[in-house]
């Protein structure tokens, strides 16, 4: 049994027990608890605000707790900082580096202070598509380049834990899929990946595990499917026009079609057998289901459920992102 | 701290500095130019020409001998003013501050003088002059004292009083040795100080202190850094200023171990005083303004442009509690004057200082890591 719970917690690259942080009145994170396991990619989803920043910068020891236990790699964060700090890689929120260095001197620079001669530089800047601009000092990087030498820096050290706080957020959409690629190759060697970000797609396109924070507080955990399954077990069904004897027969089946923005009907179905019943009763009254689409749920409507509100759309509240 | 640490972040620095421009002008060619600007206009008052517009009603041989004699002694330009027209309105009109006046007669009166000794016979002269003018009191200065040779040439006897003049120095020295040191010492205070700030706010402001905080570095790393950076520079532009002012004006000091340990505890004072704000200033912006409030008032107080003796009795006491101006006056003990015991009593004080604002600095920095 003894030998169980070692092996157990062996496989924990974080541990986080009971974890809250106050600034004087403000409760940034209120009693939180979760598990990242070696080797997955865990995404930390929620809105600006939500508390995200202030777990990150705990767990990499940046910041002390008021109260609760954060253990990585076994170790905790306030007593072993020391013995932390070679073994994670960090890319903090905007990660800059100095305007007038050099991509490779960047890397290298960072590569120094960890004292690790055995790391292949140019690999790095390789492995984040970064080898044309080696040369090129910060200040000229685009944001979606000065992201990718974030995150070649936060591997300097061959870290077993990588901490990557918001590393889309600001980008285009062909500078984020840039990105996702990298780190879709990250999540292939087997480095345990922190993942923040408010974008339910990243979540949802890298992450293993995705825990939903909303105001301090985590509100879900589980895997992107798991997530959906639990909490928005339906289909969305969308028509392009109906007329109104399909409509009617839609509502006669006691769904509640409503009609969006862009002039199409909306309504939710249990399962694939219900689209089915669906279609054959349309057509059984002579009307043609023009433009369909049925849709799963993503998190979004996850979120939406969880919380009642937007990912997007949310105002800051308890916390701070910084 | 990590030697090898420390060595990353000399490759940085340095190579930041290499690439910006203006850091290097201000480290090393902004001294050079103050050198360069205020040794050429101090290093020989002898020199100076200053204008002088004389009006000459006389327009004799005799009145033409003396406007001669006053162009001649070097020290006055003499342009001539028409003699139909009012003096004080030419001086308007022409923005002259002094226009001398030799009257009608001169020629007479000096011939009558030279021959006969009659005391009778002399000449009223008059001038116009403009009193908010900054230049006149020491261009009058040098009209009376050409006055009175010229008087005591006419009476005919060998002057009764003389004078020798003896320094209380082994060695005459001018305003530019006095300058030199001074500069270096302000040179080295304006890049430990705006330096420090600047870096940190800039570090802070971009996130970069962020980055840093989940790295093995230490604070003690970051000060040592800080510290062996800044001295590399003040090396730099010590040796610069030293070598235009001896190449341009042959200034010659005493380099020896008391200039290298006064850049030393200098470094370690003002990026103390840096670390000691960093706290406070922590934009970009604010940095830039902290470090010119210090600097000015250190600047202008501390005797590092003209001699503290010269300013008020109550600015004297001010700037002995200047830390500079200890820095100042060691210099020059030990660059111009030769003094060890000066030079060691200085060097005391600032020690003290430096230690105090070192150990206060070294513990405010708190390095990124917050509660």
């Amino acid at each position: 049994m003894n030998k169980h719970t070692m092996t157990d917690s062996n496989d924990h690259a974080i541990e986080v027990e009971g974890l809250s942080k106050r600034y004087g009145d403000l409760v940034a994170v209120n009693n939180i608890s979760f598990t990242v396991q070696k080797g997955e990619v865990f995404a930390f989803l929620g809105p600006n605000g939500a508390g995200k920043t202030t777990t990150v910068e705990i767990i990499n020891t940046v910041r002390g707790p008021t109260s609760g236990s954060v253990r990585v790699l076994g170790m905790d964060v306030v007593k072993q900082r020391r013995d932390i700090i070679p073994r994670i890689g960090v890319m903090p929120q905007a990660f800059a580096s100095f305007d007038r260095i050099t991509v490779r001197e960047s890397v290298q620079y960072y590569s120094r202070l960890f004292g690790r001669k055995d790391i292949d530089i140019d690999g790095l800047i390789e492995l984040t598509n970064l080898t044309d601009k080696r040369d090129a000092q910060f200040r000229s990087l685009s944001g979606g380049l000065k992201q990718r030498l974030g995150i070649a820096i936060a591997m300097v050290n061959d870290p077993e834990v990588i901490f990557l706080d918001e590393p889309t957020t600001g980008l285009d959409p062909r500078a984020r899929r840039a990105v996702w690629d990298i780190l879709l190759g990250l999540k292939n060697r087997g480095k345990a990946v922190f993942l923040t970000t408010h974008y339910m797609e990243e979540a949802e396109l890298l992450a293993d595990t995705v825990a939903i924070i909303f105001r301090g507080a985590i509100v879900a955990t589980g895997s992107p499917d798991a997530l959906i399954e639990r909490n928005a077990n339906h289909l969305d069904v969308l028509l392009k026009s109906v007329d109104d004897r399909a409509l009617d027969t839609i509502r006669r089946l006691g769904f509640e079609p409503i009609h969006d923005a862009n002039g199409r009907v909306r309504f939710q179905v249990k399962d694939a057998g219900e689209v089915h019943t669906l279609l054959g009763a349309i057509i059984a009254a002579g009307a043609t289901p023009s433009g369909l689409d049925v849709r799963k749920p993503n998190l979004e409507e996850v979120f939406l459920s969880l919380t009642g509100e937007g990912l997007h759309d949310t105002t800051p509240a308890a916390g701070c992102a910084t | 701290m990590t030697p090898r640490i420390v060595a990353a972040n000399l490759v940085v620095r340095f190579r930041m500095f290499r690439r910006e421009y203006s850091a290097m002008f201000f480290t090393i060619a902004f001294p050079v130019v103050l050198v360069l600007v205020f040794g050429a206009i101090f290093t020989r008052p002898e020199n100076m020409n200053f204008d002088l517009a004389v009006q000459d009603l006389d327009d004799s041989a005799q009145s033409r001998q003396l406007v001669d004699a006053l162009a001649a002694d070097g020290v006055f330009r003499t342009t001539p003013a028409p003699p139909d027209v009012d003096a004080v309105r030419y001086a308007q009109d022409h923005k002259r501050n002094l226009v001398l006046i030799i009257p009608r007669g001169y020629g007479e009166m000096h011939s009558l003088r030279l021959a006969t000794g009659d005391p009778t016979a002399s000449v009223a002269m008059s001038y116009i002059y403009d009193p908010s003018s900054t230049s006149v009191a020491t261009k009058l200065q040098y009209l009376d004292s050409f006055v009175a040779a010229a008087n005591q040439r006419l009476s005919g006897t060998p002057p009764f009083i003389t004078m020798t003049k003896r320094s209380i120095l082994d060695k005459q020295y001018r305003f530019i040795e006095f300058f030199v040191p001074g500069i270096i010492a302000m040179a080295v205070m304006t890049s430990c100080l705006s330096g420090a700030l600047n870096m940190n706010a800039e570090l802070r402001q971009k996130g970069i202190l962020r980055k840093l905080a989940t790295t093995p570095i230490t604070s003690s790393d970051w000060l040592l850094s800080n510290i062996l950076y800044q001295l590399a520079l003040a090396v730099i532009s010590t040796t610069m200023i030293l070598l235009v002012s001896f190449a341009v004006f042959d200034v010659r000091l005493r380099i020896d171990g008391w200039l290298l340990l006064f850049i030393v505890l200098e470094v370690f004072a003002f990026v103390g005083i840096g670390m000691m704000l960093t706290p406070i200033a922590k934009e970009a912006e604010s940095a830039t303004a902290a470090a010119n409030a210090i600097l000015f008032p250190m600047m202008f107080l501390s005797g590092t442009f003209f001699p503290v003796e010269m300013m008020p009795g109550f600015l004297q006491t001010v700037a002995k509690v200047i830390p500079l101006y200890y820095i100042n006056e060691g210099l020059r003990a030990s660059m111009i004057f030769i003094d060890h015991m000066d030079a060691a009593r200085h060097a005391a004080i600032i020690a003290g200082v430096a230690a105090a604002v070192f150990v206060i600095g070294a513990r405010v920095t708190r390095w990124g890591r917050e509660s």
